[in-house]
């Protein structure tokens, strides 16, 4: 393999490792937040406006940061009924087939949040509710999740095809 | 594409191609994100270019969503850091006279654990991990006992708290609440009848569940009375999270993380929170939450499509005109498709994809969707251990000892099945079983 596509597979699987790793702790920035929430409205009879819509965000930016991690993990399921029977080859060939179909998956969710974004920033849109925060912040991480996913995708590909050649790019 | 064919075949078009992608062994979020997005493509051209980005701020307003990564969060604590494995305990010397009663036990302990936690991956782990070994030791027959982990963990959705009624409560918009408790009477109905095959197999032929012997079951009464304490934990957890969504205190979303605070801070109390079970705990919590909500993202934009071209009337028109099916037919082919569908598609995004065009039928036809939810949720639970496409499946095979083979794990689920299917009629015949106590409870 040409040294430019070691360099990528290794730079991208350590940019989307480190992301996945600091997003998986989100979890508890949720927890943190809903408790929150449980205790100011019921406890001491506060209610916080943010709440809501802060929670929201956070779920949001953790399945889309996530996401890349989660794939290089292997953590999204398969049907294996065919696939589960094919040889390590085999099912390197299969996937560098089938990755054409995420990959137009993920570039026309690529191109819908590129330009979501740019009308959301051209017309300073906020969500329609009593905190009214700014929408842009939230779809920029989105946009991140999707290019992080798409790169990590390509990554993979790539480490299919060292396969192939009997080799291993790691 | 639109003005060449009728809309129907292009249902069915994308649904055969969306099951030959499945095939191929892509990412199941893949395979049916690319069929969406090039349907919508064909269909609307560069108008349709937005719909698969679009579903994510669908799922944004979601905001029940949020108890997703809470629930498997809780589920991963309890699993990992072995605050369970005192349950086990307490339902071994228990039980462990009766013949076959570990396995009656474990079916205990899964209940138990279905009260906690909203999915059936801890249940799983906790079975396949402490369970499992334990009984092969004591010569249980290895494709019973597999079946039994299976089963009991599948209660996992049907007993509250349930994130597989979540989501049908949005889909179909129904109130959470109302849900969960319709899931507890079936869902214990579910376990008697678990125990009860159990019991009567092992009556009829004893070498598949030895008794127990004398010795190890010869405790004092104090410790055997002390062993209750590990009940303690699986109450309060309950009380805390489901008890208190229940009594209208807290909110479903809050619910979800107090009840993974509370799995946490018991973790701590019992000594057990170190790095490493935070650590495991947390990445297998993305990963899951991940694969979750990348199908449910990418099936609700199938679900846009199937919108956009009509499925709904199509499919009314199918059962009703055509097939002039009666309300009972148009559910038992439901039914029948759900589990048919299953083999082949991920639960969750036929959930995602199926339900909308099923329900708004239901509600017209004069059933209770409260009902059909718990209907619905039994079909997933038979659809989870049901070859080639399982959840409960997968993890076995993940997580299994050596000496269970896949065909052991495959052979294992059958009698289950069958029992499932029984609970399945019974809670058809009998819609009370599941809308009395919701009724009971919530209609004052």
């Amino acid at each position: 393999m040409p040294k430019l596509i070691t360099q990528y597979v290794k730079i991208i699987d350590l940019i989307c490792t480190k992301v996945g790793r600091i997003t998986m702790y989100g979890v508890y920035l949720m927890m943190f937040i809903l408790v929150l929430s449980f205790v100011t409205r019921n406890i001491i009879n506060f209610p916080l406006m943010w709440i809501i819509e802060m929670a929201q965000f956070t779920m949001t930016a953790y399945y889309f940061l996530g996401g890349a991690y989660s794939m290089q993990m292997g953590d999204h399921v398969r049907m294996d009924l065919f696939y589960g029977n094919l040889s390590e080859r085999g099912k390197a060939k299969m996937d560098i087939f089938t990755s054409a179909f995420l990959l137009f998956y993920l570039v026309t969710l690529l191109i819908g949040s590129v330009s979501s974004l740019i009308y959301t920033i051209e017309t300073k849109q906020k969500l329609f509710t009593a905190w009214a925060p700014y929408v842009w912040p939230i779809k920029v991480l989105m946009l991140t999740g999707i290019l992080l996913m798409l790169l990590q995708t390509l990554s993979i590909l790539f480490k299919d095809m060292a396969k192939l050649k009997g080799r291993k790019i790691n | 594409m639109a003005q060449y064919f009728s809309y129907e075949f292009i249902a069915i078009f994308m649904f055969v191609t969306m099951l030959v992608m499945m095939f191929t062994g892509q990412r199941v979020f893949g395979a049916i994100g690319f069929v969406s997005a090039a349907a919508a493509l064909l269909l609307w051209g560069d108008g349709g270019i937005e719909m698969p980005y679009t579903a994510a701020w669908k799922l944004f307003k979601w905001y029940p969503m949020l108890t997703l990564p809470l629930f498997i969060y809780m589920g991963f604590m309890i699993s990992e850091s072995g605050i369970a494995n005192d349950l086990y305990k307490m339902f071994h010397v228990y039980f462990g006279g009766v013949r076959g009663g570990l396995a009656i036990g474990t079916i205990g302990m899964m209940v138990a654990i279905s009260a906690m936690n909203g999915l059936s991956v801890a249940g799983m782990a906790i079975g396949a991990t402490i369970a499992l070994p334990e009984m092969l030791r004591r010569n249980y027959d290895k494709r019973m006992i597999t079946g039994v982990v299976q089963a009991g963990s599948s209660l996992g959705i049907l007993i509250p708290p349930s994130v597989v009624l979540v989501l049908y409560g949005m889909i179909a918009r129904q109130p959470v609440s109302k849900l969960w408790l319709a899931g507890v009477f079936p869902g214990l109905l579910m376990a008697t009848l678990f125990i009860l095959y159990i019991y009567i197999r092992c009556r009829l032929q004893p070498e598949l569940g030895p008794v127990l012997p004398e010795k190890e079951r010869n405790i004092p009464f104090r410790e055997k009375i002390i062993l209750l304490k590990a009940g303690i934990i699986p109450f309060l957890i309950f009380f805390f999270m489901t008890g208190l969504f229940l009594m209208g205190i807290a909110s479903l979303v809050e619910c979800s993380a107090v009840g993974a605070l509370c799995a946490t801070l018991a973790a701590y109390f019992k000594k057990k929170l170190n790095y490493k079970v935070t650590e495991a705990t947390v990445r297998k919590t993305l990963g899951v939450s991940c694969m979750f909500m990348w199908i449910i993202l990418a099936a609700l934009c199938f679900g846009a499509v199937f919108d956009g071209i009509g499925a709904v009337k199509a499919i009314e028109h199918l059962f009703i005109e055509r097939w002039h099916l009666t309300p009972w037919g148009v559910l038992i082919m439901m039914q029948l498709s759900y589990i048919l569908m299953g083999m082949f598609l991920d639960d969750t995004a036929m959930l995602v994809i199926v339900a909308p065009l099923y329900v708004p039928l239901i509600i017209s036809l004069g059933f209770d969707p409260i009902w059909y939810g718990v209907l619905y949720t039994i079909t997933c639970q038979i659809a989870y251990m049901t070859p080639p496409f399982g959840y409960n499946l997968f993890l076995m095979r993940a997580m299994a000892p050596k000496e269970i083979t896949l065909r052991d794990i495959y052979s294992s689920i059958i009698p289950f099945v069958l029992v499932m299917c029984l609970g399945l009629a019974i809670v058809m015949i009998f819609p009370e079983i599941a809308t009395w106590l919701p009724e009971k409870l919530l209609s004052k």
